[in-house]
Order: structure tokens, then C-alpha cells, then sequence
């Protein structure tokens, strides 16, 4: 009883924009329609491998591909814009707390901000030996098992 | 993976996992960026008024406290990473340990010649730099 009131309710409710809608809805499909066969002309004449390509992107929530170059670049990149580590002292072997200044709660910050780049979690006790942007870079393709 | 303790924790590690536990806690609570970056400077600013406390029995007690204050507004649902414990795709993936492989039907192991010679020889040069680095293992006592 309760669901059949309800489903009057809803009738009740979407009936006006029903009847407001119906004008523009055919003439949106008009349109589409004659886009549609203009697509088709075209397409049978010269565009049609370019259409192909367009129709094939798919992903399937796969990985974005990684090789160590881009996980390089994307380490430093995190690094760089990190507002306590100066740009032009940071290179691949400069230790954070000797030679950027960093100390133990800002390397926190950094492997926080490691994790959100990367999408996993490194645990604490990892995290205390990865003092050089070289280690991270290690430690992450150790774990998304690249190597070249 | 926090159960089982196999090593003495610093007390630096400690402030610093408190740190960031209630980082995420805060990240958790406020899915604003500049409301939580708001937060996270307040936070930053709280413990580094007590950065120079010498006496380990007062910075004890501190570590103490913000653990209770960290559990009394402790998140009920906290974002995880999709693969740590409590993630939406944590063991969805479950990898077969190599050993499997050795107990494989010869008959089945036939059809791969190559594969299973090389890896008798891995295994073999595997057996060679264990002995080479730790030593021979002793027979145990029966």
C-alpha cells in the first residue's frame, strides 16, 4: 500500500515536467538525427579511420603505464613543488634532513604526499629509510614491480 | 600489521606516526582541500611547541594525550588506500607463491622444457649463494 502511494506520488510529481518536456525532447532528437546521417556522409568519405580511433578508448580501470623515467619525474615534481625544499639544491642523492633542511614531521609530509602520488600506503617502517628521492624512486618501483 | 611488535619503536617514531595518523584523520574529517590544509598548519603548529622538550617523562606524557585526543575524534569512516587492510580492493588480487610451481604434475611440467630446466638451475645457483653466505645448515637434532 505504502509503495503504491509512493508510486502515485512519483507520478504525480514527474507529470507536468512531462508534459514541458515533450515539445523539446522531439525536436533534440530531430537534431541528433541530422547530425547522425551528416556524420555518416562525411565519414564515408574521408574520416572514417580517424573515427575508429576515437570509438576504441577504453581503459577498464587499468594502471597508467609506468617505466622508472616517469616514476623519476613524478617524485621530483612532488618534491619541487613541496613549499620547504628549494628546487635548485634538490638532485636524486640529496639527503633530506642533511642537505635540504628537512626535519622528521616535514619527511612525515613528504611520504604522505608520496602516498597520494602513488595511491599506496608505505608503512612507517619503510618510510624512515627512504631518505633520498633515489630511495623513493627504488622503493616505488620495487613495489609496482618495474625495472627497466 | 601493528599486533605483532618484533622491534624497539623511538620514541620519534612514534610522534611521527601520531603525526600522520592524525593527518589522514584530519584529511578524513575535511574532503576540502583548504579546510584541511587549514587544520593540518594548526596541527603542525601544535607539535612544534613541544619540539624542544628535553625531559622524556613530559614528552611521555604529551605522546600519551594526543594519542586519547586522536582516539576520542578518531574518524568512523576513515579513506583508505585501495590495497591497505580496510581498502575496497585489499587481497582482491591474490598471487600463487612460486612454490607452487615445483609441485606441478611432471607430466604437466613436460610441456614447459625450458621454463622448468631453468628453473632447476636458478634454484640450484639460489642453493649455492645461500651456503656461500650464511653457511651449511646443521642437521637438526632428531
Amino acid at each position: 500500500m505504502a509503495s503504491l502511494g509512493r508510486c502515485v506520488r512519483l507520478i504525480t510529481r514527474v507529470r507536468p515536467s512531462l508534459a514541458l518536456a515533450a515539445i523539446p525532447r522531439t525536436t533534440t532528437i530531430g537534431c541528433l538525427h541530422t547530425l547522425n546521417t551528416r556524420e555518416c556522409t562525411v565519414s564515408n568519405k574521408s574520416l572514417l579511420p580517424t573515427l575508429n580511433k576515437t570509438c576504441s578508448v577504453r581503459n577498464y580501470s587499468a594502471k597508467e603505464p609506468l617505466t622508472l623515467d616517469m616514476i623519476q619525474q613524478r617524485v621530483l615534481l612532488v618534491l619541487k613543488l613541496y613549499d620547504k625544499i628549494s628546487p635548485e639544491k634538490l638532485t636524486m642523492d640529496s639527503h633530506f634532513m642533511q642537505d635540504l633542511g628537512l626535519d622528521s614531521l616535514d619527511h612525515v609530509e613528504v611520504i604522505m604526499a608520496m602516498e597520494d602520488e602513488f595511491g599506496f600506503e608505505i608503512p612507517d617502517g619503510d618510510a624512515e629509510k627512504l631518505l633520498r628521492p633515489a630511495d623513493i624512486i627504488r622503493y616505488v618501483a620495487d613495489k609496482e614491480d618495474i625495472y627497466d | 600489521m601493528s599486533f605483532l611488535q618484533t622491534e624497539i619503536i623511538t620514541h620519534s617514531r612514534r610522534v611521527c606516526s601520531l603525526y600522520k595518523r592524525s593527518l589522514r584523520n584530519i584529511e578524513a574529517w575535511y574532503d576540502q582541500r583548504p579546510m584541511f590544509r587549514y587544520r593540518a598548519v594548526l596541527l603542525r603548529a601544535r607539535f612544534d611547541e613541544n619540539k624542544n622538550v628535553k625531559d622524556l617523562r613530559v614528552a611521555q606524557q604529551l605522546l600519551d594525550e594526543g594519542e586519547k585526543e586522536l582516539f576520542s575524534q578518531i574518524h568512523y569512516q576513515p579513506r583508505q588506500f585501495p590495497h591497505s587492510p580496510g581498502g575496497v580492493a585489499c587481497g582482491r588480487e591474490v598471487i600463487p607463491p612460486d612454490w607452487v610451481l615445483d609441485y606441478w604434475h611432471p607430466m604437466e611440467k613436460a610441456q614447459f622444457p625450458e621454463y622448468f630446466a631453468r628453473r632447476e638451475q636458478r634454484k640450484k645457483e639460489y642453493v649455492e649463494w645461500w651456503e656461500k653466505t650464511y653457511g651449511k645448515p646443521t642437521e637438526p637434532a632428531h
